[in-house]
């Protein structure tokens, strides 16, 4: 269902139709922090060179998620948010991308009183958002998109689970595997994080962690633990960063935390090096975005309603 | 019989997407297929979308990924082409270009609806090529031009025998390369389809076929070699592979006289082969051909009016030019004429330059004009009064009448064109040809009708013919490499047009602007056996695929009966009254004529061949008439002189 009939269907209750465009609707954000992470390879921060690409054998399956939102409607001063939330696992055989476990919800969230008046079509699922404090449309907002990011984040888990229950190859997942105990633990599991807004080290070991030549990788660090499960994780430069942004073809890499990670930190690199070709033409992060998460963004996308 | 859409249950190859950029539209459509697809250039294709069912052409395809730019192609292989080493294939489109054919309904005329996307088959091409309304009976007028085939579905394809031979429409024009022998191959084996599938009730039909070149329609009447593939099409077609079952060929002389001037000149062929002879009579009635763009006046054309009325075939009295009239029946007779015109106009003097209002060089130009085709076809055109033509009269249905031409010089071809064409249409026109249809086939159009060059009388006859002949049942299916080179009206007039294989400056030129690119690229590329057909009912251009013909081909036939060298004259002479009668020897023909003047032996020959009859010797002996033998006389003996003892000189 589009954002438009979900606008009818508020209209048809008797609320007040909305059309707004929330700016943070294409992606998450973090704050920018630094929280030590401990070191599991070397005393301190190296650069590693991690050697030729290689792809990784295959199938390999990449898994990512996107949501849309808007403001539908009203309720009194109280937004009255649409989604729709949207996760694919893309297994790569022969160097063909098919889709093999996907699923995507709509959602109306908003405050209990202002979904309370709204006769929601069916197919969709009601997030009523705690009123615990004042309604003010904008924290409200925030709130929603909260809430809409985790539903988000769940039903990605849900179609990892998916795909595990018809494959143990290969998975790479856009974003932490410290989502989820059970990413965490899957040894065949790779998370692929593109922003850098929480950094693992200060002063010198930061330096050397963000000044990563191209083709070389960080020592292994556990980063502190702020989420629900431990990996280990490590810097990769994808592309040449001289002349250009710091953070330019910079990728962090998890990967459950046990020694076969730490051993094969170089193998893995080496795979993630080979996926920098095919570029992600068109997309502005494809410096650091992964042709296959590319690929199952692109799908999700097409098969989303725009308006 | 009406499609139910939705009612069948095939798979579908693709799915019609629109776009802003790229709206579907009452005539062309996109849709998008598998990777691996059966669709190409040219596939018929179904869309189905609830009451609504759209046939459709491919035109054109386009493929493309998800590369914005070939610079991050560039950036993704580090600028290595050799060390581009891409783990995942790109997301690519198969996107496809479609014309419609027909809607169904075909009122309210709207937008290519958003549907799934079939390819066709059996049903789909007769119904999407309107077919239905001409190979069902009762009506049934269908005649099998070739199979569609796609996705390995085969559909056979007709066309309609009221706009191929009329009298809706008529005419058929092919174009295509030269040396792959295409264009005679399909209209060899159209010309085999019609004689088997014209129906009976639209009256007879025969051909005049034109072999201006080599020996390629030279066999017509001998079975060749098929492969399987070929047996396949003409199943599937509801055909016979057969040869032509009755054949007549004509061919002039060469300049002897008495052999033909063809490459259908073995001896095992000669039973359905005859010389192709004319007299003054013939020429001058075309006699315009004859001129060239500088002579066209008046005057020339009075004093040919004037002989042909008042001279040639009677008797013409003059006694200014003197005492005995004038006989003319013969090339020989007319110059004999002419020569008495200017003895007389000499004698006269001063103020000799008109003779009945004709001047001099009036009639010296003509003089000149008719004895140039005398001597420049000497063996179409004879000097003894001898003449064999096309049988007039008495054309049979579904026979194949071949005028070999093609060792004449180019002014004679137009000469022979010009009057045989004419006779056609004299008459149809009254009814006493012997068939209803006529096909006059003719290759190299673009050097009988160009759309540019001098306005010739065998242009204007085209011209006429193109766009009066179906009114009469006189049909041309012309040939040419470069069809735009031929004059508009002509190809404009043909209501069938087929393609073969395309030079691609020729496919530049704007005749062809309203192909696709793609389309262009599979004309210049089509393999032989292949036509892109254009068709009254097709409301797009369809490809097809035709089988050889069951002929024999030119090259084949010059192999399997290789033509005879030019023999002596009495052996040739023998060897064509063996034609008549098999059991003549050859060294009684030689001793029979041996010591006669040959235009005496020619004369008896032609009369023996014009007669047939049942003692060819005899008669042939009878025609020679009596030997006179050569008379030796004696010499005078000389008269001695009186001898003289005192002449010191006598002998």
């Amino acid at each position: 269902m589009s954002f438009q009939e979900l606008r009818r269907a508020v209209a048809a209750s008797g609320l007040q139709v909305a059309t707004a465009h929330p700016p943070r609707s294409q992606g998450r954000t973090e704050a920018a922090v630094t929280r030590e992470a401990t070191l599991v390879e070397d005393e301190h921060v190296r650069q590693r060179a991690v050697g030729s690409p290689t792809p990784c054998p295959e199938p390999l399956a990449f898994l990512d998620g996107i949501q849309r939102y808007q403001v539908v409607g009203y309720g009194s001063t109280e937004p009255i948010v649409g989604a729709v939330i949207a996760a694919a696992v893309r297994e790569r055989v022969s160097g063909r991308l098919t889709t093999v476990a996907e699923h995507r919800e709509h959602l109306v969230v908003g405050r209990r009183t202002a979904v309370a008046g709204f006769e929601v079509p069916s197919g969709h699922r009601v997030i009523a958002l705690p009123e615990d404090e004042h309604a003010h449309p904008i924290r409200d907002l925030d709130v929603a998109v909260a809430a809409i990011d985790r539903a988000r984040n769940a039903l990605e888990l849900l179609v990892a689970e998916l795909f595990r229950q018809r494959s143990d190859g290969w998975l790479i997942v856009d974003g932490s595997l410290a989502e989820s105990p059970r990413w965490a633990s899957d040894p065949r599991m790779i998370g692929i994080t593109k922003s850098h807004a929480t950094l693992p080290f200060a002063g010198p070991d930061l330096v050397q962690y963000l000044r990563l030549p191209q083709g070389h990788r960080s020592s292994v660090y556990q980063p502190a633990p702020r989420r629900v499960a431990p990996v280990y994780a490590w810097g990769l430069r994808l592309w040449p960063w001289e002349g250009r942004d710091l953070l330019f073809g910079f990728v962090r890499v998890e990967r459950a935390p046990i020694a076969e990670s730490l051993e094969g930190a170089d193998e893995v690199s080496r795979w993630i090096l080979a996926e920098r070709a095919p570029i992600s033409s068109g997309d502005a992060r494809w410096d650091r975005l992964l042709y296959g998460i590319h690929s199952v963004e692109e799908y999700l996308r097409a098969s989303l309603p725009a308006s | 019989m009406m499609d139910q859409p939705g009612h069948r249950s095939k798979t579908p190859i693709g799915r019609v997407v629109g776009t802003e950029q790229k709206p579907t539209t009452p005539h062309q459509f996109f849709f998008w297929t598998a990777r691996e697809t059966p669709i190409g250039i040219g596939a018929i294709v179904r869309v189905e979308l609830d009451d609504r069912l759209v046939h459709g052409v491919v035109t054109d395809g386009f493929a493309y990924s998800d590369l914005l730019s070939p610079l991050h192609a560039v950036l993704g292989a580090d600028g290595d082409p050799g060390g581009a080493s891409e783990p995942t294939i790109r997301t690519e489109v198969r996107l496809f270009a479609a014309a419609v054919l027909r809607q169904t309904p075909e009122e309210p005329l709207q937008p290519v609806p958003l549907g799934e996307v079939f390819l066709a088959d059996d049903q789909d091409v007769v119904r999407a090529l309107r077919m239905d309304s001409y190979v069902e009976e009762p009506n049934k007028t269908g005649i099998p031009i070739g199979v569609y085939a796609a996705g390995g579905l085969e559909a056979p394809v007709y066309l309609d025998a009221e706009f191929l031979v009329g009298p809706e429409a008529a005419h058929l024009n092919i174009t295509g390369v030269s040396g792959l022998a295409t264009k005679t191959s399909a209209v060899t084996f159209l010309l085999s389809s019609i004689f088997q599938t014209f129906p009976r009730a639209k009256g007879s039909v025969a051909a005049v076929c034109f072999n201006v070149k080599g020996p390629d329609l030279c066999f017509l009447d001998q079975p060749g070699a098929l492969e399987s593939v070929d047996q396949h099409l003409y199943e599937r077609l509801g055909l016979t592979p057969e040869p032509f079952p009755s054949v007549r060929y004509y061919a002039p002389y060469k300049p002897d006289g008495i052999n033909l001037n063809s490459l259908r000149s073995h001896e095992a062929l000669a039973h359905n082969t005859e010389p192709l002879v004319w007299g003054l009579r013939e020429v001058l009635d075309y006699a315009e051909v004859l001129l060239n763009r500088d002579d066209i006046d008046a005057k020339a054309d009075a004093f040919i009016d004037f002989l042909g009325e008042r001279v040639v075939g009677r008797e013409y009295h003059d006694t200014s030019l003197r005492g005995a009239a004038f006989h003319v029946e013969t090339f020989a007779d007319l110059e004999e004429f002419f020569r008495a015109i200017f003895d007389y106009m000499e004698s006269i003097g001063r103020g000799s330059e008109v003779w009945r209002t004709h001047h001099i060089a009036t009639i010296r130009k003509v003089r000149n004009r008719l004895g140039n085709i005398s001597t420049r076809s000497k063996g179409l055109v004879t000097d003894d009064g001898e003449v064999n033509d096309l049988s007039w009269g008495e054309f049979e249905d579904r026979a194949v009448y071949v005028v070999d031409v093609a060792g004449l010089d180019p002014l004679a071809q137009d000469l022979v064109f010009a009057r045989v064409v004419s006779k056609l249409r004299e008459h149809l026109e009254r009814r006493d040809l012997g068939v209803d249809h006529v096909v006059v086939f003719v290759d190299e159009l673009n050097k009988y009708a160009p759309g540019d060059g001098p306005d010739t009388y065998v242009r204007r006859m085209i011209l006429d013919l193109s766009e009066r002949g179906r009114y009469l049942g006189l049909v041309l299916f012309s040939a040419q490499q470069f069809r735009s080179q031929v004059h508009r009206r002509v190809v404009g007039n043909a209501a069938t047009a087929m393609f073969g294989r395309m030079d691609a400056d020729e496919l530049a030129m704007p005749v062809y602007g309203t192909l696709s690119a793609a389309t262009k690229a599979k004309l210049a590329a089509m393999p032989k056996g292949e036509l892109m057909v254009r068709h009254p009912h097709f409301t797009q251009p369809i490809f097809v695929r035709f089988p050889r013909p069951a002929v024999l081909q030119g090259r084949e036939g010059v192999e399997q009966f290789p033509p005879v060298s030019q023999v002596p004259f009495p052996q040739a002479i023998a060897r064509r009254l063996r034609a008549i009668d098999p059991s003549i020897e050859t060294s009684v023909v030689v001793d029979l004529i041996g010591g006669r003047v040959e235009d005496d032996v020619r004369r008896a020959l032609h009369a023996t061949e014009r007669a047939r009859p049942e003692g060819a010797l005899a008669y042939f002996r009878a025609c020679l008439g009596r030997s006179v033998a050569a008379e030796v006389r004696d010499v005078r003996p000389t008269v001695r002189g009186v001898g003289s003892s005192d002449d010191p000189y006598a002998p």
